[in-house]
């Protein structure tokens, strides 16, 4: 590699260093030609600045360095996970339109109410009631927070994953990765900062859940996906050793010409170093996911010899998450695994459907958040799990559960968080919030706020407002913070 | 170290993003990188008073921008958040009394003003703006608002809603005028002019989106005349592909798509025809006013314009811009759905033509700008009366024409048919007039074609012609003998099967369980459609459409329970709507005889709604006694005269449509409320009218259009007096031209936006545009002649550490070239461009990473078919990675302004992307092909290609060192000519990677 020195990382020259200063005051300059504009940099970014990748910082000390969300697309049936309702088992088969009002449904096909499948165990210190459907993940409950109060506004898949990705229903919004790493940028100088880990399901509404909106291009989502290509456009395809480099050196001699006889082009000058980056994360992406260096107990915990492809295929995602954790990505989201019929949107046959999938990524979330724990990573890693919605507690025909935004469950685990927490009560069907409701922008403002960001005062103007991944709305859950 | 100043640090133009982070992660270094300049250079804020105060202070340039940072969110436009009752935006606010005493601003007189009292306050809690805020004035603002008030504190509305004026001085003033003019005086040195080769490849790129081919380099090169370079920019606006690059342009500001994202990203029925629409629209120099008008009203327009060459009708595609938006899969509440939707098409709207963002007075008067939510509202009005339809985009001229042959031939048949009849027959005709009420037999009456008209039903399209059936005399085919008069209803076949229309009902509101329609047909459609939603489908609103294919009368059923009390209307027409896309085969037709809304039963008789008959025609019971006539052979009659005549129908020509465009159409005039907090649950009592926006002229006439009120939006937008519709199209032109507005932000031209840099420069193109006819093509050109414009972009001189950001234009600003220059320009330089103009768009190449419902189930080619970037489909949940990496927004609303964003993963794609490696493989074997090229002459021609310019001897010598290198490393066997390939294929794939490639340098 020495043969091709130019191509190496170097310290910051003088002039870059200028460069760095001169935009931040020769803004500042401009401004105090017309007086200061609207556009002081000291608290708002303007759509203007979008082309200088702005960091922020954060507002406060952070409790977490990293977020692994775990998406349960499709939404699980919270009375047949964390919130159990003995009362469904009483009244099993009965009309539920004589019990309570039921609201417009997305299938409009309401049955009769009906019992959970599953027996729940009280596990822990904390002796959280857990269903059998989460045998592993309940070893870890004195670790987890659990909010049984969350609610959605929206019904449909495709509105409510938008609305939990970005906080809003519409499509074309940024995404709460991009909030993150527009705020805080990447620790990792070879990795994106904002990673989803494709298990197989991209949820409805696709990838611009996990989109720039209208921040700039940067902050969008990288797909990251098993096998050989982990990265668009991450393998080189020259077929002769150090051909690339070869090539690199060739054009960055011819680059660094042009720019000698342009005098100053600060662009130019960033794209050239743009391929020292590019160059470097060929070599470091296909690195993480070649999981030579993990033990095979490591790899035992997250379920690598399940009989269960799906597991394996989890366990696999979960270890990478930790890897990127690691590395200091900042937010990364685990999307569910093909599971043979669908992801948790069983509106049949849900005994079969619920067990699929919960058996695909129980030991390895479990086996992630031991494995975090055990390497001290927890305190710095929360760990989010959820899905864009509940479940009804009556049936979808006889064996299926509709669409319920009006209350399910979710939990956190990890730095910050209170473990063998359990917070808000739903009523006794589990149907409706009754008690501290927890809003999708509740939940934003809480990860944000361990994450070390006001959510009130991170923004970006666009469209002549300062707008917040959270809008106007959301509160920090104080309760379930340590 | 404390967060304040981490957050006033900005850092810009960083060589990567991922060097800020290793600032992050080392406070030390962030520090360090920060305080020094702001030592050596006094830049903070607090440091900023080095610059001396204008003679004059301004209200909008130096006054307003510190009340609005600073004051407004308390003390502005919007009452719900204002405090002490106090407001800064108007004159009358801030010299009335206080709440406390005193005046908050007293002209004149400063140190009688409170205003200046409280900013220099030194308690916690007097200072303005509360230190809670985090705002605080510097010296500089304290002193210019101290002379502005002792100036006389001059309150001028803001900057753009005052109508545009040239001074007199200046009346023959020309653009390098006005930018010189500020280059004097901030002392600044204008660069030299660019080279030739600079020059053609900046104004092809920037005209065209494409190199200039080589040979029109050489030819512009030698040609020495001393119009050359404008003959050279009018040879590329005359270029097809000038259309293709400024029609994209227009793309970003309308959302453009053609699917609908969200579940199952449904296809947006015929999205292309609006780009060739568009395309053709900037080839033809169509002027901007009527750009505007087509886009806001084209289907109402009382002059319809025709495509010149094919007769096409032209007006009413523009339209599909409204109907460009997303489509939620069944939304549980419509109701939001259709706000959601309106909400989207009022900041579009408002953003493109006036560069406002009126979508911010939603929920509330705007925080900043004089928009009030009853402007919102009154806008919400004109959207909610605009029906989404279907159009066909094939009418034309001669359809329209040979429609109208035939009505009047039908006209004339049925008249002297019914002439003789009535001379016959005038005793016996007994006119039969039952009461018709209403709920008589528990339904009521939405529409009823069995008498001469459609009841108040709206047409589109030509299917339905003028009228019903009612008295058409059918006759036999070659005697002319009186068989029977027609019956009355609806008919979409009065020409033929397979004509597109549409006949909806006015807006009602749902008040019975069913709605009912007597109707037969073949392959056609009638959908209840609630809250203008569109989508409808299992598995809720399945029940809201049903197919018609059957020849015999049936009574149709919908049942409509579920959403009682919500608006609807019904929609008739032939065709299907296939996965939502619109398709209308050739048989298709639909009849129908009425509509009825009724609880419980369908009625056992239906009566005629007793309507007043038209001196020539017959009522309804008329025609049945005729009939009864005409069948026991008391009236025989004959018309052997009219056989040719209804023989001549046959010989028209064809009136079928299969092309067909999403656009929208005119329905009921409805008059908003105010949604209180922007909730439709929560209405005002009372609609606001339908008008324009109340700040700006005519903003205080309500529309009396009987439908929308669009055509009156738009002529209130073209007013002359309006003084931003002018200054927003000009200013984006100079933005696609410099690389960067006058004003910065394009598309808010508001109080937040930011001023003008040369703002008598842009009122003098604004009114030279509208003067001019409002000539696209002519600004271009006026501008692109400008030496402003020919200015290199060398920078090797002083000027940068005063105008580091290049405001004042003293070189041409260095940039990238957008997603599809580079894509297009790859294509360009490797000749493998296929520059077919218009058609459907190829479908996207879908890689492993692009996956999700309503993925196609093939992948479009790697190459896209060699044809331009605009021709590529834009699939919103798939959207083109290249795309989308090198800035195309995502198509959610307006962006008149690309963010130019600098990620490895465009590095990641000019290296890697199977789609480059493939073209540089194609350009290596075009280069091959000539033979007889010496080494020189290859580098030559690829550097033509490329960046249209001849290499240096220097270039020359480092390829072959380079190409040397290279073949040593293949070390392949194989043949020569394959080595060849090989090794040129790495040359090209390398050129391709350099900055000059992808920048205009």
């Amino acid at each position: 590699m020495s043969k091709y020195h130019n191509f190496m990382q170097r310290p910051l020259s003088r002039r870059e260093m200028l460069t760095i200063c001169k935009g931040g005051f020769g803004s500042l300059a401009f401004m105090s030609l017309f007086g200061a504009t609207t556009f002081s940099c000291s608290r708002s970014k303007t759509a203007l600045d979008s082309s200088s990748n702005l960091l922020l910082g954060p507002h406060h000390l952070p409790k977490a360095k990293n977020v692994i969300f775990l998406y349960m697309d499709g939404g699980v049936s919270q009375v047949d996970s964390f919130d159990p309702k003995p009362r469904l088992a009483k009244e099993n088969g009965q009309d539920p339109r004589k019990k309570f009002k039921v609201d417009a449904t997305q299938f409009d096909n309401v049955g009769k109410i009906l019992k959970s499948p599953w027996d729940f165990k009280q596990y822990g210190d904390c002796g959280m009631p857990v269903s059998d459907l989460f045998p592993h993940i309940a070893t870890c409950v004195d670790d987890i927070a659990l909010i049984r109060s969350m609610t959605s506004q929206f019904p449909e898949h495709t509105n409510a994953n938008y609305f939990l990705h970005t906080g809003s229903g519409l499509q074309g919004r940024p995404s709460m990765g991009s909030w993150m790493t527009y705020g805080l940028g990447s620790e990792n100088k070879n990795i994106p900062g904002y990673v989803v880990l494709d298990g197989g399901l991209i949820p409805p509404g696709g990838l611009d859940n996990f989109k720039n909106g209208f921040l700039p291009a940067s902050y969008q989502a990288s797909i990251l996906r098993a096998g050989p290509q982990p990265v668009a456009n991450i393998i080189p395809k020259e077929n002769v050793p150090n051909l690339q480099e070869r090539k690199l050196d060739f054009i960055k001699q011819l680059d660094d010409k042009q720019l000698e006889a342009l005098g100053e082009a600060d662009a130019i000058e960033s794209a050239i170093s743009n391929y020292e980056l590019a160059y470097k994360m060929q070599s470091s992406i296909p690195e993480l996911t070649e999981f030579k260096e993990e033990t095979e107990a490591t790899k035992k915990l997250y379920g690598f010899d399940s009989d269960d492809p799906h597991t394996r295929g989890y366990a696999a995602q979960c270890l990478l998450a930790r890897r990127l954790v690691e590395r200091g990505v900042r937010f990364i989201e685990l999307t569910c695994p093909k599971v043979s019929a669908d992801r948790w949107d069983q509106h049949g046959d849900l005994k079969d459907g619920h067990e699929k999938n919960a058996h695909a990524v129980d030991q390895p979330i479990a086996g992630l958040i031991k494995d975090l724990k055990s390497r001290g990573m927890l305190e710095e890693t929360l760990v989010v799990w959820t899905g864009e919605f509940g479940r009804t507690p009556f049936a979808q025909g006889t064996d299926g559960r509709d669409h319920n935004p009006s209350a399910f469950s979710m939990w956190m685990a990890g730095a910050g968080i209170k473990g063998g927490t359990i917070f808000g009560r739903t009523d006794e069907y589990g149907y409706r919030v009754i008690e501290n409701e927890v809003t999708v922008h509740d939940l934003h403002a809480t990860i944000m706020h361990l994450m070390g960001i006001d959510h009130e005062h991170l923004t970006f103007r666009f469209g002549g407002r300062d707008m917040r991944l959270t809008d106007v709305h959301g509160h920090v859950i104080k309760d379930v913070l340590a | 170290m404390n967060k304040e100043t981490f957050r006033s640090k900005e850092f810009y133009n960083l060589t990567t993003m991922f060097k800020f982070i290793d600032g992050i992660r080392n406070v030390g270094r962030i520090v360090a990188l920060c305080v020094l300049p702001a030592i050596l250079f006094s830049c903070g804020n607090s440091n900023s008073n080095y610059e001396p105060l204008p003679k004059t202070v301004d209200f909008n340039f130096h006054i307003r921008p510190i009340l609005v940072q600073n004051c407004y969110l308390c003390h502005g436009p919007d009452p719900s958040s204002r405090k002490a009752e106090l407001r800064l935006d108007t004159y009358e606010g801030a010299t009335a009394e206080l709440k406390e005493g005193g005046f908050a601003v007293v002209p004149g007189k400063p140190s009688k003003s409170q205003l200046m009292l409280r900013i220099n306050h030194e308690h916690e809690d007097k200072i303005m703006p509360p230190p809670e805020t985090n705002s605080k004035l510097t010296q500089r603002e304290k002193a210019l608002l101290e002379k502005w008030i002792k100036q006389g504190a001059e309150w001028k509305p803001h900057w753009s809603f005052i109508t545009p004026i040239i001074n007199e001085a200046d009346k023959n003033a020309r653009i390098d005028l006005f930018v010189d003019r500020q280059l004097e005086q901030k002392e600044l040195t204008k660069a030299p002019l660019a080279n030739k080769n600079t020059l053609i490849r900046r104004v092809a790129y920037l005209l065209t989106g494409l190199p200039p081919a080589p040979k029109d380099v050489k030819a512009y090169i030698s040609d020495t005349s001393e119009d050359a370079y404008g003959k050279m920019v009018d040879y590329y606006l005359n270029s097809p592909a000038y259309g293709e690059r400024w029609a994209r342009h227009w793309m970003d500001l309308v959302r453009y798509a053609e699917t609908k994202g969200h579940e199952f990203d449904y296809a947006i029925t015929g999205a292309w025809k609006y780009r060739d629409y568009l395309i053709r629209a900037f080839n033809n120099d169509l002027p901007y006013d009527q750009l505007l008008k087509e886009h806001l009203a084209g289907d109402v327009l009382e002059e319809k314009r025709y495509d010149s060459e094919t007769g096409i009708l032209e007006s009413q595609i523009a339209t599909a811009f409204y109907a460009m938006g997303e489509g939620t899969h069944s939304p549980v509440d419509i109701k939001q759905d259709e706000a959601n939707r309106i909400d989207n098409m009022i900041d579009v709207t408002t953003k493109t033509f006036q560069g406002l963002t009126v979508s911010c007075a939603k929920c509330h008067d705007h925080k900043f700008d004089p928009i009030t939510a009853a402007d919102y509202y009154a806008m919400y009005g004109v959207m909610e009366s605009t029906r989404f339809t279907p159009l066909n985009a094939d009418q034309s001229v001669s359809k329209e024409l040979t429609a109208k042959e035939i009505l009047d031939i039908n006209s004339y048949v049925k008249t002297t048919v019914a002439e003789k009849i009535t001379e016959e027959l005038s005793s016996q005709i007994t006119s039969n007039k039952k009461p018709n009420l209403d709920a008589v037999n528990g339904y009521k009456m939405i529409g009823d074609f069995r008498n001469t008209d459609f009841d108040g039903w709206a047409t589109t399209g030509l299917a339905f012609g003028d009228g019903t059936t009612l008295g058409y005399p059918i006759l036999q085919t070659f005697s002319g003998k009186l068989l029977s008069l027609e019956e009355g209803k609806a008919s979409s076949r009065i020409f033929e099967p397979g004509v597109m229309g549409t006949l909806r009902s006015p807006d009602f509101i749902l008040d019975s369980d069913f709605i009912g329609v007597r109707a037969r047909g073949e392959q056609s459609t009638i959908r209840i459609i609630v809250d203008n939603f569109q989508l409808i489908q299992w598995p809720i609103y399945g029940g809201l459409t049903q197919s018609v294919s059957s020849a015999k009368w049936n009574n149709y059923k919908f049942n409509v329970e579920p959403w009682k009390g919500h608006k609807a209307y019904i929609e008739i027409l032939p065709g299907i709507y296939d996965q939502h896309n619109f398709r209308l085969p050739p048989k298709a037709f639909i009849e129908a005889q009425y509509a009825i809304s009724y609880d419980s039963e369908w009625p056992r008789e239906v009566e005629t709604s007793n309507k007043e008959k038209p001196s020539k025609d017959f009522s309804l019971d008329g025609i049945k006694a005729i009939n009864a006539h005409i069948k026991n052979g008391r009236l025989k009659l004959q018309f052997p005269e009219l056989v040719a005549a209804i023989d001549s129908r046959k010989l028209s020509k064809p009136l079928k449509d299969n092309s067909f465009i999403y656009g929208v159409s005119d329905g009921s005039a409805t008059d908003s409320p105010v949604f209180i907090r922007g909730r439709y649950q929560e209405p005002s009592e009372e609609n606001i009218p339908r008008r324009f926006l109340s700040a700006l002229p005519q903003g205080d006439i309500p529309f009396q259009s009987k439908g929308s009120g669009r055509l009156e939006l738009a002529e209130a937008m073209l007013h002359g007096d309006n003084p931003l519709t002018s200054r927003v199209m000009v200013n984006r032109i100079w933005h696609h031209l410099f690389g960067k507005g006058i004003v910065e932000t394009v598309d808010n031209f508001g109080l937040q936006g930011k001023l003008p840099s040369h703002p008598q420069l842009l009122d003098h193109l604004a009114i030279k545009f509208q003067d001019e006819g409002w000539s696209i093509k002519n600004m271009i050109k006026y501008i692109v002649t400008s030496e402003t414009f020919k200015r290199s972009t060398l920078n090797d001189f002083e000027p940068s550490n005063k105008d580091p950001n290049n405001i004042f234009l003293a070189s041409f600003p260095i940039r990238r070239l957008e997603s599809e220059a580079i894509r297009d320009g790859i294509l360009s330089a490797a000749q493998s461009l296929d520059s077919t103009l218009y058609g459907p768009p190829i479908p996207t190449y879908l890689t492993q990473f692009m996956r999700g419902r309503g993925m196609p189930e093939e992948s479009g080619p790697l190459d896209g078919a060699g044809r331009r970037s605009i021709y590529q489909e834009v699939r919103r949940n798939f959207l083109e990675p290249m795309m989308t990496t090198f800035d195309r927004p995502i198509p959610f609303t307006t962006f008149g302004r690309r963010d130019v964003t600098n990620v490895p993963a465009q590095s990641l794609i000019l290296m890697n992307d199977p789609f480059v490696i493939q073209q540089s493989e194609i350009m290596a074997g075009k280069l091959l092909a000539q033979k007889n090229l010496s080494f020189d002459q290859k580098i030559e021609w690829i550097y033509m290609q490329m960046f249209s310019r001849k290499p240096t001897e220097k270039e020359i010598e480092n390829a072959s060192q380079f190409m040397a290198a290279i073949e040593e490393m293949k070390d392949m066997d194989g043949a020569d000519e394959n080595r060849d390939l090989e090794v040129w294929k790495e040359y090209c794939h390398s050129i391709f990677n350099l900055k000059e490639f992808i920048y205009l340098i």
